[in-house]
């Protein structure tokens, strides 16, 4: 969750590279270091592994299956009994405190900061060294699952930044360009007014509840140019100008233009539920939603549009998201190791691996499934690069609608969530989103003093 | 809990120098071991699904834990949760809930129930009709009544105000609107089962009375007054005090429509603990929180109980 420099991803990539060699210099098979006390990985082992999908996705199953079969056969002393746990926020706490949070399962990258913090996720790093998945990941990425003592907590599988989402269809039904979305918070404003004036839809619109309304004012503050805590976690930053201006942007839009629709408490699939269906025409949100959106929810492919979040002068970047394997706190290293190889097997072979590319992506097209939707590569560009040649015949995602997002999606840079206890932090702000946008004589100002506090002493108490 | 021995008003009237004393050997000619048997289930079941979570809620609130490594914190959880300052706004907004969810969810079965109980022909479909809402699934019913309360034109509450040029009205939105609309919705969807209850309670009020006071000249309100409300008293005393320990459990409704916002407005007691549980992951609190409540209404119940004492009909 540190935010290392962009020079010491290269030199940890070194010192790693040059582990995984002397490891491998023992002359046994590359996934056997030799080390003193690792683990036997040739024990009988068995680990459970969530995310299986449901019996209402058949494919998705089968697929899951046939994979699942191969791993077997390819690893006979390791069993896996995969089940269909997901992580959900109310369920997962019940999980470890009954036992029965599989050895394996996925969480999205809001919640790795606080599993690290209460210690409820395995230190995977002495187990990862010996392992050919590190080698390949983007450092960006693993910024995310490394703590301040570098040590390392979890797999990216799956990321994505957080972008300007917009519904291309309403932008040309107010005769704006589809393919120029808004670069500044300016012509967002502009974009919002036309759409609300053109058509029946609301211009802009941002999330409210269950911590959603922080999380996108954290990420849109990053844009005007402050994070909202020091990079040690130690103090809050919370009543600074640029998430004032934020706030003040969103008071234009909602007071002077009207341009923000009418509902102001609107959780995650609220505000994905209004812009699918054409109701809303910009919101921030993950990039990655193309899938949510087009396959789950119905969207027309060619309506959806995603650009870069807009940056002001002094925009520090933007927020990353996305999904990490992540190792059960209890388990052996003999299980973390065998872990490893299952979540290298499943979510990584594809890059390395042009027949199980090509299956894979003919599979998911065959189901319905988008095939090459915008994302961040949780790979290093050359290997992804080469993915996409594999897989290119069967992408059925528009993304030539993406030009601009996908040729600056490396560019922007990514700022890790708050270091410490950012879920309460984003609590503490849903209100203050609420009160701009309900209250025209919302006091920002006192707004912002009052969460300051409230943060900081949570932060204190530790 | 049921008492296995015999209840004190009859060991009163056998004097203890004549009543032999219990043995073992007694209770089980008495067939104690077939109560003992029967009862065995029951028992068994409460103390698993309900009183042993009860002695671990009061343990774990002494507690920090993360289900991997457990401290003991003494009372630190009750301090850092008397030091949120969202626990005074979650227990005004819970109070004024119960409140108005009291003066308009308390009269208004009451009265169907006399207007229910008046009908002669038609008194079963009435009755149906009232507990028709209670069918509904409690999540159903108020996702149903945040479509009803959509802040634009096109709410159906919005185009009801707009046949009459008022409004359209934030609803939810509305910092001051919102407690209001959930009791509205939360009465609408609870007061069938009370209704069903009164009605109960009315059928069984002798005729003879009515009779009577009709005979003394005595109009419908005064009737309503002086025989209706006498006997249901009873009932109408275990009614409130149920209604209002279950209204300031209200969880579900802001839960779904408002998420406890705008601005913590809806932030009620039962969210608070949930979002410490469920959010923060945070069990020590949210379990120290719990017993707060839970302590509050017994306090509450037993000064209602007392209050009432001499109202009740016994």
């Amino acid at each position: 969750m540190r935010r290392r420099t962009r020079r010491a991803a290269p030199v940890a990539l070194l010192g790693v590279a040059a582990m995984i060699l002397s490891a491998c210099s023992g002359g046994g098979s590359g996934d056997d270091p030799t080390g003193g006390d690792a683990p036997d990985t040739d024990a009988p082992v068995t680990i459970s592994v969530g995310g299986k999908p449901t019996t209402e996705n058949p494919e998705q199953l089968a697929d899951f299956e046939r994979r699942l079969d191969e791993f077997t056969a390819d690893h006979p002393n390791i069993t896996v009994e995969a089940e269909e746990t997901q992580w959900e926020a109310d369920t997962f706490q019940a999980l470890l405190a009954g036992g029965t949070m599989p050895t394996v399962m996925q969480v999205p990258f809001t919640e790795i900061g606080a599993l690290i913090e209460r210690q409820q996720v395995a230190d995977i790093t002495d187990q990862i060294e010996g392992s050919e998945v590190l080698q390949h990941l983007n450092p960006t990425v693993m910024d995310v699952v490394t703590d301040d003592s570098d040590r390392i907590f979890g797999v990216p599988i799956a990321a994505y930044t957080m972008g300007l989402l917009y519904n291309r269809a309403l932008f040309e039904q107010a005769g704006l360009d589809p393919d120029a979305p808004p670069q500044t918070w300016d012509e967002v404003r502009a974009a919002a007014q036309a759409i609300d004036e053109a058509t029946d839809a609301q211009g802009f619109g941002t999330m409210t509840l269950d911590n959603t309304g922080g999380w996108i004012l954290t990420t849109t503050s990053y844009a005007f140019g402050s994070t909202l805590q020091s990079d040690d976690g130690a103090t809050a930053t919370i009543d600074n100008p640029a998430t004032t201006e934020v706030l003040e942007f969103y008071r234009s839009l909602r007071w002077e233009d009207d341009s923000m629709g009418s509902n102001f408490l609107l959780n995650y699939d609220d505000a994905v539920n209004a812009f699918a269906s054409g109701q809303m025409g910009m919101f921030v949100q993950g990039a990655d939603n193309y899938s949510n959106m087009v396959v789950n929810r119905g969207m027309d492919p060619q309506d959806f549009g995603v650009a870069p979040l807009p940056q002001t002068d002094d925009g520090l970047g933007t927020l990353g998201g996305g999904t990490i394997s992540i190792v059960n706190p209890t388990a052996t290293p003999e299980e973390i190791a065998a872990g490893l190889e299952w979540i290298e097997f499943r979510s990584f072979e594809q890059f390395t691996d042009e027949e199980v590319a090509v299956a894979n992506a003919e599979a998911a097209a065959a189901d319905g499934l988008a095939v090459g939707a915008p994302g961040l590569p949780v790979v290093n560009a050359e290997l992804n690069d080469q993915y996409l040649a594999w897989i290119a015949p069967a992408i059925n995602v528009p993304r030539e609608n993406f030009e601009l997002y996908l040729g600056t999606v490396e560019d922007i840079p990514l700022i890790p969530e708050p270091p410490v206890k950012a879920q309460e932090l984003y609590a503490s702000l849903d209100p203050v989103v609420q009160a701009v946008l309900t209250r025209e004589d919302a006091d920002i100002d006192q707004l912002l003093t009052d969460a300051q506090s409230t943060v900081q002493a949570a932060l204190d108490a530790g | 809990m049921v008492a296995l021995d015999d209840p004190p008003a009859v060991a009163h009237r056998s004097s203890p120098t004549r009543g032999r004393r219990r043995s073992p050997v007694t209770w089980l000619r008495r067939g104690g071991l077939t109560t003992l048997v029967f009862f065995l289930p029951l028992l068994l079941s409460f103390a698993y699904f309900s009183w042993w979570p009860i002695l671990r809620s009061l343990v774990l609130s002494l507690q920090q834990t993360n289900f991997i490594v457990t401290e003991w914190v003494g009372l630190a959880n009750f301090e850092r949760v008397l030091a949120d300052p969202l626990l005074m706004t979650a227990v005004w907004n819970t109070t004024y809930f119960t409140l108005l969810a009291v003066a308009i969810g308390f009269p208004v079965p009451i009265l169907l129930a006399v207007l229910i109980a008046e009908m002669r022909r038609t008194r079963g479909f009435a009755s149906v009709l009232a507990y028709l809402p209670v069918i509904i699934p409690p999540v159903v019913s108020v996702l149903l009544w945040k479509t009803f309360y959509r802040p634009d034109e096109a709410g159906l509450f919005n185009t009801i105000l707009g046949w009459f040029g008022l409004g359209p009205l934030p609803w939810l939105n509305d910092p001051d609107l919102v407690i209001p609309a959930i009791v509205v919705q939360a009465t609408w969807a609870s007061f069938g089962t009370a209704v069903i209850i009164y009605l109960a309670t009315l059928m069984t009020i002798r005729t003879e009375l009515y009779e009577a006071a009709e005979i003394d000249g005595a109009s419908i309100l005064r009737r309503f007054w002086h025989v209706t409300l006498p006997q249901m008293r009873g009932i109408l005393l275990i009614m409130l005090l149920l209604q209002l320990i279950g209204t300031f459990q209200v969880f579900t409704e802001p839960y779904i429509m408002t998420g406890g916002g705008p601005e913590n407005r809806s932030m009620t007691l039962l969210l608070l603990i949930y979002r410490y549980a469920f959010v923060s992951g945070d069990y020590g609190r949210a379990t120290a929180l719990s017993l707060l409540l839970a302590l509050a209404l017994s306090l509450l119940s037993a000064i209602y109980l007392w209050a009432t004492r001499r109202w009740s009909t016994s």
